[in-house]
C-alpha cells in the first residue's frame, strides 16, 4: 500500500495561512453602507406596468393597496407585514437596504425619518417634485416629515394630543372638570389623588410624553442651521415643562407604575381607578376597549400653557421611499393617493386603524359622526381638529431619535423618584446628545 | 473536563453485575438501601410535589385561560375558569387568523427543527467520532476552535452572518435559518466523549482486519453504539432550534417564513394596539406548548436511559 | 493501517458549516469593531465614509455607563441565579434519586417539561403571571396584604431570573441525575455497612462524584447568562424597569439594529465573548484546582 505523500502541516505555514485569512477578512470588513442615492440622478417614471413592495406594520394594509390596484393598472402594490419599528421592524428595513435589497416603500414613524435619512436608507422626495403635493397635506403632518426645506417621507398619520377621560367618574362622581390649563391639571390631579384615584398613569420609561409636552410648550429641541444642528433642551419652553412635572412627581399627583393602554391600565380604568389618558388621537380606538366603558368617556383638549401651542404630537407614521427602489416616482404617486385622496384615507381608517388623517381638510368619513362610546360627542370635529391645527410647526426631529428617546426615558425613571429631576435631566441630555451627534459625524452645538 | 473520570467509572462498573444494574437505573432494588422510613417518604414526596406545582403553574395557567374571552381574561381570576368556555372558538380563531398563518408557522418550526436537528446530529456525531477515534495532526486545534466558537454570543455572529448571507442572496429564505441550525458544537463534544467510551478500538481494528473501509466502520459498526448520544443530541438540537429567537428575528422579514416563536412574539407585540391579540397569543401559546411537551415527555425516557449506559458525563 | 483522510472526511461537513457560520462572522465582527462611520452635511448627504477607528469603539464601550451597568447587572444576576438554580437542581436530583421518593418518573417529567417551552413563550406565559390585573398570583398575594410588583424596576431582574431558573432547572437536574446514576452501587453498599445516614452519603459520596456534571452545568449557565436577550427584551414593553440596554447582549443589539452603530455593536459583542471565555476558563480552573487539593 502506497503511502500518500502529504506535506506536513508546519507551524509556519499554518500561521501564514491563518494570517492571510485574517487579513482578508478584516479587509472586507467595513460594514456595508447604503449607497448615496440622493447624490445620484433621479430615476424617471417607467413606461409600462410597475410593481411596488411596501413593508409596514399596519394591519391589513394589503386591502388598502388593493383599492389602489383596482383603480388603475399601471402600478401594482403588494404589502408585507413586518413587526413594529421598535420591535424589530426598523432593524429589518435598515439591514435589508444596507445589503442591497429591501422594499420600495417602508413605514417609518415621523420621528425616525431623519435617522433613516442619515443612514442613507431613504430617498429625498423633494428631488422628485413632491413639494408640489404639499398643499394637499395637513401642515402639522408635513412639517414632521421635513428637515430644513427637504421632504423625506409622505406623512401617513399623526397623533395630535388630546385628553381622553372617564366623564362618568371625573365629572359625575367627583364633580371635577377636565383641565383646560396645566395649572388646572395640577389642581384636578390633586383632587383626584385625594379621592384615592389617579388622573393619569405614566410609564416613566416612555420618552415620548416629555417630547410631546415640550413640543406643545413651544420648544424646538433640534434646529438645523447651515449644515449643523443646534440642540436646545434648556430653553424657557423646555424648562417650564421640566419644572412643572418635577412638581407633579414630587407630590405624587399621578400614577407612575404603568403607561396608558397597558394591561394594568385597562384593569384600573375598568375599575374607575385611572381616569384619563393624555395622548395621541389614536387613543380613541384603544380607549374603546376599556371593558364596560361605552357611554362613559369623553374627549377634551390637551391642557395648555398661557402661551405656546394648543397641542403636541404623539406618534404618527410616514411612508418613506427606500433608497434601493427602482420606481420612486410611481411610489410617490401611490402614496400621495393613499394619504390625501378620500378613498385612500377612508380605506386606511377602515382597514388599518390609522391615527389622525394627514390630508388637509379631510378627516375621514366615519370620523364626522358623533360617537356613542364618547358620550355622543362628535369629538373628532370638535376636539381633535383644533388640536391638529394647533401644532408646533417649527419642531424638527433629530437624526438619532431612538437614542434621544432612550436617554429621556431612562432619565424619566430617575426623575419620577426625585433622584434626578427633569430640570437636570434636560441639561445633561442636551450635552450627551451633542456628544453623540459629534461621534456619529455630525456638526452639533448646544444652544447658548 | 474529566473524561478520564467518566471512562474509568465506565470500565469499573462493567464487570460488576450489581453496579451495572444500578447504572441502568433499574430502580432502587439492588442499589443502596437508604432505610426507607415512611415519614421520610412523605416529607420528600411532599417537597417534590410542591416543586412540581411551581414548574407546572404556567402550563396550568395557559390551559385554563385559553378557554376565556378577552374581557374574562382581565375580569376573572387567572387560576380558574371564567363563565364562558370558549376554548374551541379561541383555537379556531388562532388557526384561521390572518389567513391561517399559525399552522404555517408551526410547519415552519417543524421544518427548521426537524431537518435541522437530524442533519446537525449526523454532522456533529461524525465529527465527534472522528475527533475521538483518530489521532491526527490538527486535532487539538479543531477542539479549541469549536470550544471558542461555542463561547461567542449570538449577537456577535448574527449581524455579520446577515451581511454574509445577503451577499449570497439567501436572506429572508428558509436557508438563512436552516444553515446555521446545522451546526451543533455541543453535539460534537457529547459525541466525542461518548465515542471514546462506547466505541472500543478493538472493535474498529477487527473491522479493519475484515476489510471494512473507514466510512463503513463509522456507519455500520460505530453508529449503532452511539445511539444514546445520537438521541440526546437530536433532542437538544431540536429544542435549541425551536427555541431560537434571535436568528430568525434577524434573518427573516416575510411573515410566511417565521417559526412559531417569532410569530407569537409578533402577535404579542400587537396587543398594545389591538387587544384582541391577547386571546390569540394565549391560544397560540397553548398550541405551541403541547407538541413540544409531548416530545419532551416521550424522549425523556430515551434520554435518561441512554446516557447512563456506559455512564457518561464529563 | 489508519487512513489519513478518513477523519477529515468525517469532519468536513461540520467544519465547513462551523467555519462558515461562526468563524467567518466572528472575524467580520472583529473587523467591524475597528471601524467608525464619518458623515458630512446635515444628514450625511454630503458623504458617508467608513474609517479605521483603532480602539475607539472599545474605549467608548468600556466607558459607557449603561454598558458597564449592564455588565454589573449580569454579574449579580449570574452569581445569584446560577447558584440558586444549580443548588436546586442538585437537591432535586438527590431527592429524586433517593429511595424515599415516590413516582420519580412523573416528577422528573414535570421538572423537565419547562425546558421544552421556548424562552419566548415561557416569557409570554410568565408575563401573564406578572402583570397586575391579569395575574392570579398578584391577586392572591394582594389578598393577604402583600403588594408585589413583579415588573417594577427593583424586582424585574429577579422576575427574569425566575423565568430562567424555571426553564433550565429540570434540564440541569437531568444532567446531574445521569452522573448520579453512574455511581457504582458498591460505594453505597459500603456506606450502608458503615451505618452512614442519607445526608452523609450525599455529602461524602454523591456530591464529590457529580463534580464533572456540576462543572458542565455551571459553565453552560454562565455562558447562558451572558447571552441573556429574549426574556428581558420581551418584558421591556411591560416593565418600566427594563431599558433598551439592560443586558450586554441587548445593548449590542440596540447599537447594531436600532442606533445603526455597527462598529460599537461589534466591539460590545467582542467584549461579551471575551468575558464569557474568561469566566469559563476561571470556572474550569477553580474546579481543577479544588480537585487537585482533595
Amino acid at each position: 500500500m502506497r503511502r500518500a505523500m502529504k506535506p506536513r502541516l508546519s507551524r509556519r505555514s499554518a500561521l501564514v495561512g491563518g494570517g492571510a485569512a485574517l487579513a482578508a477578512g478584516l479587509a472586507a470588513c467595513a460594514p456595508p453602507n447604503s449607497g448615496e442615492v440622493n447624490a445620484a440622478p433621479t430615476i424617471p417614471a417607467a413606461d409600462g406596468k410597475v410593481h411596488l413592495t411596501y413593508w409596514a406594520w399596519l394591519k391589513d394594509l394589503q386591502k388598502v393597496c388593493d383599492v389602489f390596484n383596482a383603480s388603475q393598472d399601471r402600478i401594482h402594490v403588494d404589502a408585507t407585514w413586518i413587526p413594529g419599528g421598535n420591535s424589530g421592524g426598523y432593524a429589518k428595513i435598515l439591514s435589508a437596504i444596507a445589503a442591497g435589497g429591501g422594499p420600495d416603500i417602508a413605514q417609518v414613524e415621523l420621528r425616525q425619518i431623519p435617522e433613516f435619512a442619515l443612514a442613507g436608507a431613504i430617498v429625498n422626495l423633494s428631488r422628485y417634485g413632491f413639494d408640489e403635493q404639499a398643499p394637499k397635506f395637513d401642515p402639522g403632518a408635513l412639517t414632521q416629515a421635513q428637515v430644513g426645506d427637504t421632504l423625506w417621507g409622505v406623512p401617513q398619520d399623526t397623533g395630535p394630543v388630546a385628553t381622553f377621560y372617564n366623564r362618568e367618574v371625573l365629572e359625575g362622581e367627583l364633580g371635577l372638570a377636565a383641565p383646560t390649563t396645566w395649572e388646572e391639571f395640577r389642581e384636578t390631579a390633586g383632587a383626584v389623588s385625594e379621592a384615592g384615584k389617579s388622573l393619569i398613569s405614566l410609564d416613566p420609561s416612555d420618552g415620548s410624553h416629555p417630547i410631546a409636552w415640550a413640543m406643545q410648550s413651544g420648544a424646538v429641541w433640534f434646529r438645523p442651521e447651515g449644515d449643523g444642528w443646534i440642540v436646545d433642551m434648556t430653553g424657557e419652553a423646555s424648562m417650564r415643562v421640566a419644572e412643572f412635572w418635577d412638581g407633579i412627581f414630587a407630590d405624587k399627583l399621578v400614577g407612575t407604575g404603568y403607561g396608558s393602554f397597558t394591561t394594568p391600565w385597562y384593569a384600573a380604568a375598568a375599575d374607575g381607578k385611572v381616569l384619563a389618558s393624555i395622548s395621541g388621537s389614536w387613543s380613541d380606538a384603544l380607549a374603546k376597549t376599556v371593558p364596560d366603558g361605552s357611554g362613559k368617556w369623553a374627549v377634551a383638549p390637551m391642557p395648555t400653557w398661557p402661551d405656546g401651542y394648543a397641542s403636541g404630537g404623539h406618534g404618527g407614521s410616514s411612508a418613506a421611499v427606500a433608497s434601493n427602489s427602482k420606481h420612486p416616482a410611481e411610489a410617490i404617486e401611490f402614496l400621495t393617493w393613499m394619504c390625501t385622496d378620500p378613498a385612500g384615507i377612508d380605506a386606511m381608517i377602515e382597514n388599518s386603524g390609522i391615527g389622525w388623517s394627514p390630508a388637509k381638510d379631510y378627516i375621514g368619513e366615519v370620523r364626522k359622526q358623533p360617537d356613542e362610546f364618547f358620550s355622543g360627542q362628535n369629538y373628532n370635529e370638535e376636539v381633535i381638529v383644533p388640536m391638529a391645527e394647533g401644532q408646533n410647526l417649527d419642531w424638527t426631529w433629530a437624526p438619532l431619535m431612538q437614542r434621544v428617546q432612550a436617554i429621556v426615558g431612562d432619565g424619566m425613571t430617575t426623575a419620577v423618584t426625585g433622584e434626578v429631576p427633569l430640570a437636570d435631566l434636560f441639561a445633561d441630555a442636551q450635552t450627551e446628545i451633542v456628544e453623540i451627534m459629534r461621534t456619529i459625524g455630525l456638526n452639533a452645538e448646544e444652544a447658548r | 473536563m474529566s473524561t478520564a473520570d467518566a471512562t474509568t467509572t465506565a470500565r469499573r462498573s462493567k464487570p460488576l453485575g450489581n453496579a451495572a444494574r444500578a447504572a441502568r437505573g433499574d430502580g432502587p432494588s439492588g442499589r443502596r438501601d437508604a432505610g426507607r422510613k415512611p415519614t421520610t417518604t412523605i416529607i420528600v414526596t411532599a417537597i417534590l410535589a410542591i416543586v412540581a406545582i411551581y414548574f407546572l403553574v404556567p402550563v396550568y395557567w395557559v390551559v385554563v385561560n385559553a378557554t376565556k374571552s378577552t374581557e374574562e381574561l382581565f375580569g376573572s381570576s387567572g387560576f380558574w375558569f371564567g363563565e364562558n368556555f370558549q376554548l374551541f372558538e379561541n383555537l379556531k380563531a388562532v388557526l384561521t387568523a390572518n389567513g391561517g398563518i399559525f399552522p404555517r408557522w408551526g410547519l415552519n418550526s417543524l421544518l427548521y427543527s426537524g431537518v435541522g436537528s437530524v442533519l446537525a446530529t449526523y454532522f456533529s456525531v461524525a465529527a465527534g467520532y472522528a475527533l475521538a477515534k483518530y489521532r491526527f495532526a490538527g486535532r487539538k486545534i479543531v477542539y479549541g476552535l469549536v470550544l471558542g466558537g461555542v463561547l461567542v454570543p449570538g449577537t456577535a455572529v448574527a449581524l455579520p452572518l446577515f451581511f454574509l448571507f445577503s451577499s449570497i442572496g439567501i436572506t429572508n429564505t428558509y436557508w438563512s435559518v436552516l444553515i446555521p441550525s446545522l451546526v451543533s458544537p455541543f453535539g460534537l463534544f457529547l459525541a466525542s466523549i461518548y465515542a471514546s467510551a462506547a466505541v472500543p478500538d478493538e472493535m474498529l481494528e477487527a473491522g479493519r482486519l475484515d476489510g471494512v473501509g473507514e466510512l463503513g466502520l463509522f456507519h455500520r459498526l460505530s453508529l449503532p453504539q452511539l445511539v444514546p448520544a445520537i438521541v440526546t443530541i437530536l433532542l437538544f438540537q431540536f429544542v435549541a432550534i425551536w427555541n431560537n429567537y434571535m436568528l430568525p428575528l434577524v434573518m427573516l422579514a416575510d411573515e410566511k417564513l417565521y417559526p412559531i416563536t417569532l410569530g407569537l412574539d409578533n402577535w404579542r407585540a400587537q396587543t398594545d394596539r389591538l387587544p384582541e391579540f391577547y386571546q390569540l397569543t394565549v391560544g397560540g401559546a397553548l398550541l405551541s406548548v403541547i407538541p413540544l411537551a409531548i416530545l419532551i415527555l416521550v424522549l425523556q425516557r430515551f434520554w435518561r436511559g441512554g446516557l447512563t449506559e456506559g455512564s457518561i458525563k464529563g | 493501517m489508519r487512513s489519513r483522510t478518513a477523519p477529515w472526511v468525517l469532519l468536513a461537513p461540520f467544519l465547513v458549516l462551523f467555519i462558515g457560520t461562526m468563524i467567518v462572522p466572528i472575524i467580520m465582527a472583529i473587523g467591524y469593531s475597528f471601524t467608525r462611520v464619518e458623515r458630512s452635511g446635515l444628514l450625511g448627504e454630503a458623504g458617508i465614509r467608513s474609517v479605521f477607528a483603532g480602539f475607539d469603539n472599545y474605549i467608548a464601550a468600556l466607558t459607557n455607563v449603561n454598558f458597564l451597568q449592564a455588565i454589573g447587572r449580569m454579574i449579580l444576576f449570574g452569581a445569584v441565579q446560577v447558584t440558586v438554580m444549580i443548588v436546586a437542581a442538585t437537591v432535586l436530583a438527590l431527592l429524586l434519586e433517593s429511595a424515599s421518593a415516590r413516582w420519580p418518573g412523573f416528577f422528573r417529567a414535570a421538572y423537565f417539561l419547562p425546558y421544552g417551552i421556548p424562552g419566548v413563550i415561557a416569557t409570554i406565559l410568565w408575563s401573564f403571571l406578572y402583570i397586575p390585573g391579569l395575574s392570579p398570583i398578584v391577586d392572591v398575594l394582594g389578598a393577604i396584604g402583600l403588594d408585589v410588583d413583579f415588573l417594577g424596576p427593583n424586582m424585574v431582574l429577579w422576575s427574569i431570573a425566575n423565568i430562567v431558573t424555571w426553564t433550565y432547572t429540570g434540564y440541569n437536574m437531568l444532567i446531574i441525575i445521569a452522573q448520579l446514576k453512574s455511581i457504582p452501587g458498591e460505594l453505597y453498599e459500603a456506606a450502608k455497612l458503615d451505618g452512614a445516614s442519607s445526608l452523609r452519603v450525599a455529602l461524602a459520596i454523591q456530591l464529590p462524584l457529580i463534580r464533572p456534571a456540576l462543572m458542565l452545568t455551571v459553565i453552560f449557565s454562565i455562558i447562558g447568562t451572558l447571552q441573556l436577550f429574549a426574556e428581558p427584551r420581551l418584558l421591556q414593553t411591560m416593565s418600566a424597569g427594563i431599558t433598551s440596554e439592560y443586558t450586554p447582549n441587548m445593548s449590542a443589539y440596540a447599537f447594531a439594529f436600532q442606533y445603526n452603530d455597527i462598529g460599537m455593536a461589534a466591539a460590545q459583542s467582542v467584549i461579551i465573548a471575551v468575558a464569557a471565555f474568561l469566566l469559563s476558563a476561571i470556572a474550569l480552573g477553580v474546579s481543577n484546582w479544588t480537585e487537585k487539593r482533595r
